[in-house]
């Protein structure tokens, strides 16, 4: 039986992709959280210099958001049953993942004139592009690939988390994408993990 | 044996890791290169309006990333175990750091002064100090995952080589052996040094 250690900040963000397939998988890991105030002192420490890391059996460590999604996802049999569904997955991934950097990208965006900018581009033509290719991805039953529920899912419903706390409408008249957020926040892990995480800002 | 149709504009761009990795795998594939003008009849049939594409056995996959690793796990060049393959994945998601950030805030950036500065520092501090990490990464053998090729190495160099021409000099590996001799690895890779000869020289 592997050991499995999580570091992150205290907060959902690039965090909690593994939590919550480490949830789905019912899967034992410990869930560390670095206040910001240690994190100058750990940073030299680290891999690559970011968070999150997981370290496996003490003896080696994986940086990188969604390698160690797709690793977790692996360990709870959540990737795709065959290799050309496992791409279908990664192909969605990619998609959300790009979706979410211009978000953050927009969030951090100092200069108001190209912020202005950016939020015309992501609200009047990415989003509703992204969205709409997403829907047809997905399945009428709300997956993205296959019957069950994979790791594209789940990634998805945790980037729309994080952007339906400031546009509660983003989902709206998408219904395969609402129904794959129901199937997600009824997998019996997930449940009881959102139920239970801390509550956090971000 | 299924046939593979890759789908791209005539250059190497994002398709190229595919190419690179269709080639060190020994696959046969059509290399089919669009004109600008042939793009918009083809783009609503595709999954995400977006090339490049794949096509094989009437399915059709799109983000260079996600087909680079499909191709690499049929090849065995993905990593042996589930712990290798996420080594992998974490140089490539990486490499999409260093990527995107050399997009966003050189390749993208309007203002000249802006981008001189931005490219100073790209160069001169986040680059040095991210090859350095990845020296770690790397065996002394010039491999990232195990002790043989895999896509880790070859999207390495595929980002290195991608990044320089916009460069007042190349990237420099001084310093780090490790990564010296990942570059060599790739290059000396029966399928892929064919290729560097046989390629289409493209303006990007």
């Amino acid at each position: 039986m592997s050991s499995y250690k999580l570091t992150y900040f205290n907060g959902r963000g690039r965090g909690e992709p593994a939590r919550l397939l480490f949830a789905a998988g019912g899967i034992q890991y410990e869930d560390h959280r670095v206040e910001f105030a240690e994190w100058q002192a750990l940073k030299p420490k680290t891999q690559l210099g970011y968070l999150p890391m997981l370290e496996v059996d003490g003896t080696t460590t994986i940086s990188e958001t969604l390698a160690i999604a797709r690793f977790v996802a692996k360990l709870a049999g959540m990737v795709g049953k065959t290799p050309l569904d496992e791409a279908r997955a990664d192909m969605v991934v990619d998609v959300v993942k790009a979706l979410f950097d211009k978000i953050v990208t927009l969030h951090f965006e100092k200069d108001e004139t190209k912020k202005v900018g950016l939020q015309k581009e992501l609200f009047e033509k990415t989003m509703p592009t992204s969205l709409g290719n997403l829907e047809k991805l997905a399945s009428a039953e709300g997956y993205f690939v296959g019957n069950s529920l994979t790791w594209a899912d789940v990634y998805f419903y945790h980037v729309t988390d994080m952007i339906t706390a400031n546009y509660p409408d983003l989902l709206k008249d998408y219904v395969n994408l609402n129904k794959v957020v129901g199937n997600v926040k009824s997998n019996p892990g997930i449940a009881k993990w959102l139920k239970e995480r801390p509550e956090t800002p971000f | 044996m299924p046939s593979y149709k890759l789908t791209y504009f005539n250059g190497r761009g994002t398709a190229e890791i595919v190419r690179l990795v269709l080639a060190a795998a020994g696959m046969e594939y059509e290399d089919v290169r669009l004109e600008q003008d042939q793009w918009p009849e083809l783009k609503p049939n595709t999954p995400m309006g977006q090339l490049p594409i794949l096509e094989m056995d009437g399915t059709m996959l799109c983000q260079s990333n996600s087909i680079a690793r499909y191709v690499a796990k049929l090849a065995g060049l993905a990593g042996k175990t589930p712990l290798d393959q996420a080594r992998v994945d974490m140089v490539m998601d990486g490499m999409v750091d260093m990527g995107n950030k050399f997009a966003y805030e050189i390749y993208y950036e309007k203002d000249e002064d802006k981008k001189a500065e931005k490219k100073k520092d790209y160069v001169e501090k986040y680059v040095p100090q991210f090859f350095s990490s990845l020296n770690k990464l790397a065996s002394d053998g010039g491999y990232f995952a195990g002790d043989e090729l895999t896509l880790a190495d070859i999207a390495f160099y595929n980002m290195v080589t991608m990044v320089n021409p916009y460069l007042e000099q190349p990237l420099s590996l001084d310093g780090f052996p490790n990564l010296e001799k990942v570059v060599d690895n790739v290059t000396s890779n029966p399928g892929i040094a064919k290729w560097l000869k046989e390629r289409p020289e493209t303006p990007y």
